[in-house]
């Protein structure tokens, strides 16, 4: 009986289901069981490098201190039976079987690479620079999920109801269930999130490492890893083999590379997997606490040396000489969601987690990919030609795990400002081609109109034509989204004297 | 990679016996099948429609203006003053109510029709029997949140309609025995295909035409680019209410946006009116309508282009009027 396996398999998998179900409830109007930051504000690594670096303390910070302690009693017992992107390497690496095994010392290479990492977060945090978002797990795998496997498999639902109903005439009962369901579980759109396959790309790419090494981006990229293999170092509960018979047969089987040989064993490595417990050809193994009376045996320190750590100063001042001066204002060059941080705070405190985009009920919210510069990638920008911000709608602030769109009243939210709308007149329809259109005004929310009207008689027609009051513009893009000019619209919202706080 | 290239030679270079090739035809063909241009030329009825037939039921009177503070007692009283809904109702009939949900408004703001109309409407449909209530409008903000926050929604679930949100996909093309700007324009199937047609607008300022009413509440049935509706609004919403006919009308003028319609925002735009318009001719209930908020019929397009057409009339003075007070 592989009982402990099972039970984390359950574990894994049961996480696993309820990281989906949470991102999958991050809809409007928000009714899931758990907050739909609830993975993010248990990650160690993102609150304290995003506190770290932003001078502030993140309400989440407690839900990752008891995090802390957990992986203190217990050891890396999140990455083993919780995380789930190590669930989806497990899932990728159990594929192929044969696999690369490095050796004792080669794993201690490759396994320093990720303190590495941690530091470089940890130099750039002091200095007011957060990039623990970049190869974080949680953003990785929250990013596909919401951005990539949701829409994937909504369209796919989509598609096969419309493909049945429509050639069949299964308009009766089937019909039915389909519009019961898209208005419950599947949403009534299918979202699409521009440029998309490059975020799956990168989590294919880390998924794709187990293919060679198992777990070889958890042995030597992960910084939350590396965080918690900081803390797990110190943790109560311990692997011990009584009367070993140094078999060797342990040691090739650790899927993170952990074992040394025999009793040896890196206690900041082990993820608790349970796997030795049962190769164990005599069942020595096992994990438990200390008892009283047994010496705890003494941890081997890093060793960091002169040369590692000039390299780690230097790559954190790069990245820091990297980073765009900007004026202060703090100029966006995208539409950014209501009343988000100041440019560059806000691309600090963004932690690309999507949850923003998920949630946008038009799907306006949209990854940026390079238009605002390197540093500001796949954070959230609206894009009126899909989706215009909702006049009383708050949820992207509602669901950002680090305040970098805060959250706001409905009051509030409606008098924010996004940009500023603007008529071209050479390609508007009531402008240039003298027609009957005024699209834009009948969508306008506010409620004394931000589009006024001017009339002009021509050729014994009255023709009403579109003038946006900037003063009173909010720059939701309602008006940029319902004109009908095409290709490009006849009126544009952009980023000009948004509020930003 | 040479790994590869030999394998790759192998299999084309195989011999594939009779048995093989007649399955991977059967293959091909399965394919070909499960294909969806196939299954629509195979399966799928014709996607074009001639419109609604024009059933031309005549009411007990031209229009019954009915007044009194209970929108729902109103609405009733409105619809009996008429001759019931069993005139426009018959036994298992499946009724598409066209209500105005399309704004992110609460009820308040006079943005949506009045919940307590349509309630009204939807208890006297399956109490004349219907079989089946639909309701849907294609919505100008976002769907689910013109739905719960107007409140029809929320009360016609209560009454049993099927309130369902809009499909692009199911549409039929437009088609016209005459030349018309709205030949081919994709309208809901649901809408086209019911037995009776209720129309349920709201009275309310839009500063294009002049004032939302029935004849403008058919936009909410139309898929396609809604904003090109708006180039010569006034005939094409004509040959709309040409193409759906409604049997009946009935406009909710309860609670009226004077300003900044059609989505309004400002309580202080709304003034109470307690008046509910039912018809059966869209164009003569839109022109009584008018003469409410003190505008002249003729001077809102889609009126002026009905008459014009000959779809209805807009004269007052020769229609049958009467006038309900509680």
């Amino acid at each position: 009986m592989r009982k402990l396996i099972l039970l984390r398999r359950v574990s894994q998998a049961f996480f696993l289901l309820l990281f989906i179900y949470i991102l999958w409830s991050t809809t409007y109007p928000l009714t899931g069981m758990f907050p739909p930051e609830t993975f993010f504000t248990t990650n160690p690594s993102i609150m304290v490098f995003t506190s770290i670096s932003e001078r502030i303390v993140l309400p989440g910070l407690i839900f990752a201190a008891i995090m802390l302690v957990l992986t203190l009693i217990l050891g890396r017992v999140y990455c083993g039976w919780i995380c789930p992107l190590g669930t989806m390497i497990d899932l990728t690496g159990s594929l192929k079987k044969s696999k690369i095994i490095p050796g004792n010392s080669a794993n201690k290479k490759i396994r320093k690479i990720k303190f590495f990492i941690l530091g470089v977060i940890f130099v750039s945090a002091l200095a007011g620079i957060q990039v623990a978002w970049v190869l974080d797990p949680m953003g990785i795998v929250a990013r596909f999920v919401s951005l990539n496997l949701i829409p994937t498999v909504t369209l796919l639902f989509d598609k096969i109801f419309i493909v049945l109903i429509r050639n069949f005439e299964m308009y009766g009962k089937v019909y039915d269930v389909y519009r019961d369901l898209r208005a419950s579980f599947l949403g009534i759109q299918v979202h699409y999130f521009a440029s998309s396959m490059i975020i799956f790309a990168v989590f294919a790419i880390v998924c794709a490492f187990a293919l060679f090494v198992s777990r070889l981006w958890c042995r030597s990229l992960c910084p939350l890893g590396a965080f918690y293999s900081l803390v797990a170092r110190f943790s109560l509960m311990r692997r011990v083999v009584y009367k070993c018979i140094s078999c060797g047969v342990c040691t090739p089987a650790c899927r993170m590379g952990a074992i040394t040989g025999g009793t040896e064993y890196e206690k900041g490595e082990c993820i608790l997997c349970m796997d030795c417990v049962y190769v164990c050809p005599v069942n020595a193994t096992q994990f438990s606490f200390p008892k009283p009376g047994i010496k705890k045996q003494l941890e081997k320190e890093t060793d960091t040396s002169r040369k590692n750590f000039i390299i780690l100063l230097l790559s954190s001042l790069f990245l820091m000489g990297s980073k765009k001066k900007k004026g202060k204002g703090g100029e966006s060059l995208v539409i950014r969601p209501p009343a988000a941080l100041k440019e560059k705070d806000f691309y600090d405190r963004c932690i690309r987690c999507g949850n923003c985009m998920k949630v946008c009920p038009t799907n306006g919210l949209q990854p940026v990919m390079l238009q605002a510069g390197l540093e500001s990638i796949w954070t959230p920008h609206l894009v009126p030609e899909i989706g215009y911000c909702e006049y009383q709608c708050t949820l992207c602030g509602n669901v950002c795990p680090t305040g970098a769109i805060p959250k706001i009243s409905k009051d509030k939210k409606m008098k924010t400002k996004l940009g500023t709308a603007k008529v071209e007149r050479s390609k508007c329809l009531a402008w240039e081609h003298k027609l009957e259109c005024l699209v834009c005004e009948e969508h306008c929310p506010i409620a004394e109109k931000a589009i006024k009207v001017v009339e002009e008689t021509f050729e014994g027609k009255t023709i009403k034509k579109p003038v946006v009051d900037p003063n009173l513009c909010v720059g939701c893009g309602i008006c940029q989204t319902k004109c009908p000019v095409r290709p490009v619209r006849a009126i544009r919202v952009t980023p000009k004297n948004a509020d930003r706080t | 990679m040479d790994r590869f290239f030999y394998n790759l030679e192998c299999f084309l270079k195989q011999q594939i016996s009779r048995a093989k090739f007649l399955k991977i035809l059967l293959g091909g063909l399965l394919l070909f099948i499960s294909n969806n241009t196939f299954l629509k030329y195979a399966f799928a009825k014709s996607s074009s429609s001639d419109g609604r037939p024009k059933k031309k039921i005549k009411g007990s009177h031209d229009l019954v203006v009915s007044e009194g503070p209970d929108p729902y007692k109103n609405t009733v009283k409105a619809v009996e003053g008429m001759g019931g809904m069993g005139r426009f109702v018959k036994n298992s009939d499946v009724v598409f109510i066209k209500a105005n949900m399309s704004w992110d408004r609460s009820p308040e703001q006079a943005g949506n029709t009045d919940p307590e109309v349509v309630a009204a409407l939807i208890d006297m449909c399956y109490k004349a029997g219907a079989k089946r209530v639909n309701m849907s409008d294609n919505t100008c903000n976002e769907a689910r949140r013109c739905y719960d926050n107007s409140g029809v929604a929320d009360i016609a679930k209560k009454k049993g309609a099927h309130v369902h949100f809009v499909d692009s996909w199911n549409v039929v093309k437009a088609q016209f025995s005459y030349n018309s700007p709205m030949s081919n324009w994709p309208v809901y199937k649901e809408a086209v295909e019911c037995d009776t047609f209720i129309n349920v607008p709201v009275l309310k300022h839009h500063r294009l035409t002049g004032l939302t009413l029935s004849m403008k509440n058919l936009m909410g049935v139309c898929s396609g680019t809604r904003g090109l509706i708006h180039v010569d609004i006034g005939r094409k919403l004509a040959d709309l209410t040409d193409f759906i006919s409604p049997e009946l009308t009935v406009i909710d003028a309860t609670k009226v946006l004077l300003r900044h319609g059609p989505s309004g925002g400002d309580l202080k735009d709304v003034a109470r009116m307690d008046t509910i318009i039912a018809g059966t001719d869209p164009v003569l209930t839109d022109a009584y309508a008018c003469t409410l908020v003190d505008r002249e019929p003729m001077s809102i397009s889609y009126i002026k282009s009905g008459v014009q057409r000959g779809y209805g009339s807009a004269d007052l003075s020769k229609a049958d009027i009467v006038k309900l007070k509680s």
